[in-house]
């Protein structure tokens, strides 16, 4: 097996565990507490990418400010999800989430004016589908 | 409309917005940097959530949040571990989109969670859409 399949793989495992953990975890405490946590869990890896990427950080301005409210929205939404986790079944959440890329996908056609594919366009409408027969 | 719906549109909202300054921001620092960056995010908002204290909260479950924090990061870590490998990202992006179906195993043989024939429709059309939709052909495109 190629190296990249490898990892992609251990990407897919990853993060399927993350969303039973986060389910277990949010049927106990508050999204809040989940998501301090969770930035617990997060430094070791702030560590190892300052360690591997061999003790430098960039800090190009626009690209700081991007990083920054990138995690701060990341952690909204993580919050949003583990509310989610806490009222829904993380078989339902976990895939109905997973949908994110389908408002990148929109806003990188609006804001940027970026084309976007029949794969993704047929992607948009199925997706669409999921959520409506999912939310009955 | 139950209220885990909301949440997850919320989610996806904020989620999507991320991806697009993900692109934003992608030429201008490292993947590395970023995950720094993004961690001084995270713990931006830790003030403004820290109401009860870990204190109070059972060994398990703190064990279960930081695991999840921990999980997700190294999700993120393999995907950016397999780019650098020299995967395509047009097959690599869409592949690992197909995360939530190991959530699906895991919360029915786990959590022994059942689904109705009409949300097993629904919840395989979303996988297969989730990966669809990450599915970006050729050079990145710039606007006019």
């Amino acid at each position: 097996m190629p190296k990249w399949l490898r990892y992609a793989l251990l990407c897919i495992f990853w993060w399927g565990v993350f969303g039973l953990l986060a389910k277990l975890g949010s049927d106990k405490i508050s999204p809040a507490d989940m998501q301090v946590l969770f930035t617990g869990g997060m430094l070791p890896l702030a560590v190892a990418a300052f360690v591997t990427g061999g003790n430098k950080i960039d800090t190009d301005r626009l690209g700081v400010t991007y990083g920054v409210l990138i995690g701060v929205l990341a952690g909204l939404g993580s919050l949003a999800f583990f509310a989610a986790m806490a009222h829904g079944k993380a078989s339902i959440v976990g895939p109905v989430t997973s949908l994110f890329p389908l408002l990148t996908v929109i806003l990188a056609v609006t804001v940027l004016k970026e084309r976007m594919n029949r794969v993704q366009l047929a992607g948009i409408v199925l997706a669409l589908i999921a959520i409506a027969v999912l939310s009955v | 409309m139950p209220l885990w719906i909301y949440y997850s549109l919320l989610v996806i909202v904020l989620w999507g917005v991320v991806g697009l300054l993900q692109k934003l921001g992608a030429n201008r620092i490292s993947s590395r940097s970023l995950v720094i960056w993004l961690t001084v995010g995270y713990l931006l908002l830790v003030p403004v959530l820290w109401t009860a204290g870990i204190g109070a909260l059972a060994p398990r479950d703190i064990l279960l949040g930081v695991l999840s924090g921990f999980t997700n990061g190294l999700g993120a870590w393999y995907l950016f571990a397999s780019l650098e490998a020299g995967a395509k990202a047009s097959i690599a992006v869409p592949l690992t989109a197909l995360y939530p179906l190991v959530t699906v195993v895991l919360a029915i043989v786990i959590l022994a969670e059942r689904l109705t024939p009409l949300q097993w429709i629904g919840v395989s059309t979303a996988i297969i859409a989730g990966a669809m939709v990450s599915y970006e052909t050729g050079e990145p495109q710039k606007g006019p």
